[in-house]
């Protein structure tokens, strides 16, 4: 890459050299670092360019828009299917915490009593599947 | 056979096209903003660059089930979208208005306020908005959404080559934009 094409691809892109083309990157980082303070110099006013365009205020989301949008996908059709409906249902209804609280228990057990107990662990998951059931069939 | 495109929007989308809450979400808090400051670097119009992004938010809802990964990324597709509505708008502006638009947006405030970051945003602001739409296009794609140079000509339907020749104008003038009115004002050392 030559000083020139350096120059036109901070005039078009900026003095941030990640937003210039790919294919282009490579060679503007070799000649910088072959000619520092020419590459430095020439980048100078892309820096200044990006700064100022920096300074321009982001437009801020409105909490009002933001919950349009979100009841425009009810609107669009966006409803959750079985599995999310039953995923939450079943999280809401305790079901998840039994099982959270059996797979610590089972942890537990195979730390300290790894054969012994097994038998009795399997019995409370089973427990608990049961009592899952339960739950969504009386909140479903 | 054509390449598949990596788009890392990919589950996202296909989480919201079933449905997903939290994916909509997800999905609102990554690209409404986004688009959002599109459509207001292209309209400089906050009420207008809302009906954009929400018009542009509700084809993604309606887009997202039939959605089909691979071809293309979902955020290009997004910005085709949000660029097609403010074109639009932008058409009906000119056909509304061309007696009574001024040729240069107000600089903005009086001339003896100094340069400080608020003014000066506000005054890039201005200066954007008097570029012409095309080199404003341009830079908004590339510096403001972060596109690269590939993914914005594509947009634009532009060659690469034209594309960089709208930057570097656009940066130009927008330089000499701000130079003159720092000159004007007495600031400029």
């Amino acid at each position: 890459m030559n000083a020139q094409r350096f120059q036109d691809l901070a005039e078009a892109y900026g003095a941030d050299v990640r937003r210039w083309p790919e294919a282009e990157r490579d060679a503007a980082r070799a000649f910088m670092e072959a000619d520092t303070h020419g590459a430095e110099r020439l980048l100078f006013e892309a820096r200044q360019m990006d700064l100022a365009l920096d300074a321009a205020p982001r437009p801020m989301v409105s909490h009002a828009l933001r919950e349009q949008v979100i009841a425009l996908a009810a609107a669009a059709g966006l409803k959750p299917r079985a599995r999310f409906a039953f995923r939450r249902l079943a999280w809401a209804s305790g079901a998840g915490w039994a099982a959270a609280s059996v797979a610590g228990v089972l942890v537990g057990l195979n730390l300290s009593q790894p054969a012994v107990t097994r038998a009795e662990a399997d019995a409370v998951l089973y427990q608990s599947q049961l009592l899952a059931l339960d739950d969504t069939e009386v909140l479903g | 056979m054509a390449t598949r495109v990596v788009d890392p929007d990919e589950d996202l989308v296909s989480r919201v096209g079933q449905g997903d809450p939290a994916a909509i979400q997800a999905m609102v808090a990554r690209k409404l903003p986004r688009m959002l400051a599109l459509a207001q670097r292209m309209l400089n119009d906050p009420s207008e660059a809302e009906d954009v992004a929400q018009e542009t938010m509700l084809k993604a809802w309606r887009q997202a089930p039939r959605w089909t990964p691979g071809k293309a990324r979902f955020d290009t597709w997004l910005h085709r979208v949000a660029l097609n509505l403010c074109y639009d708008r932008l058409r009906r502006r000119r056909e509304v208005l061309t007696d009574t638009m001024p040729d240069r947006a107000d600089p903005g405030p009086s001339p003896d306020q100094g340069l400080q970051t608020a003014e000066l945003g506000a005054r890039v602001d201005a200066a954007l908005a008097a570029l012409p739409e095309r080199q404003r296009e341009a830079i908004v794609l590339c510096h403001y959404q972060e596109l690269g140079n590939i993914e914005a000509a594509a947009l634009m339907d532009i060659s690469v080559e034209a594309l960089e020749s709208l930057l570097s104008r656009g940066r130009r003038a927008l330089r000499a934009s701000l130079a003159e009115t720092a000159r004007n004002e007495g600031v400029l050392k």
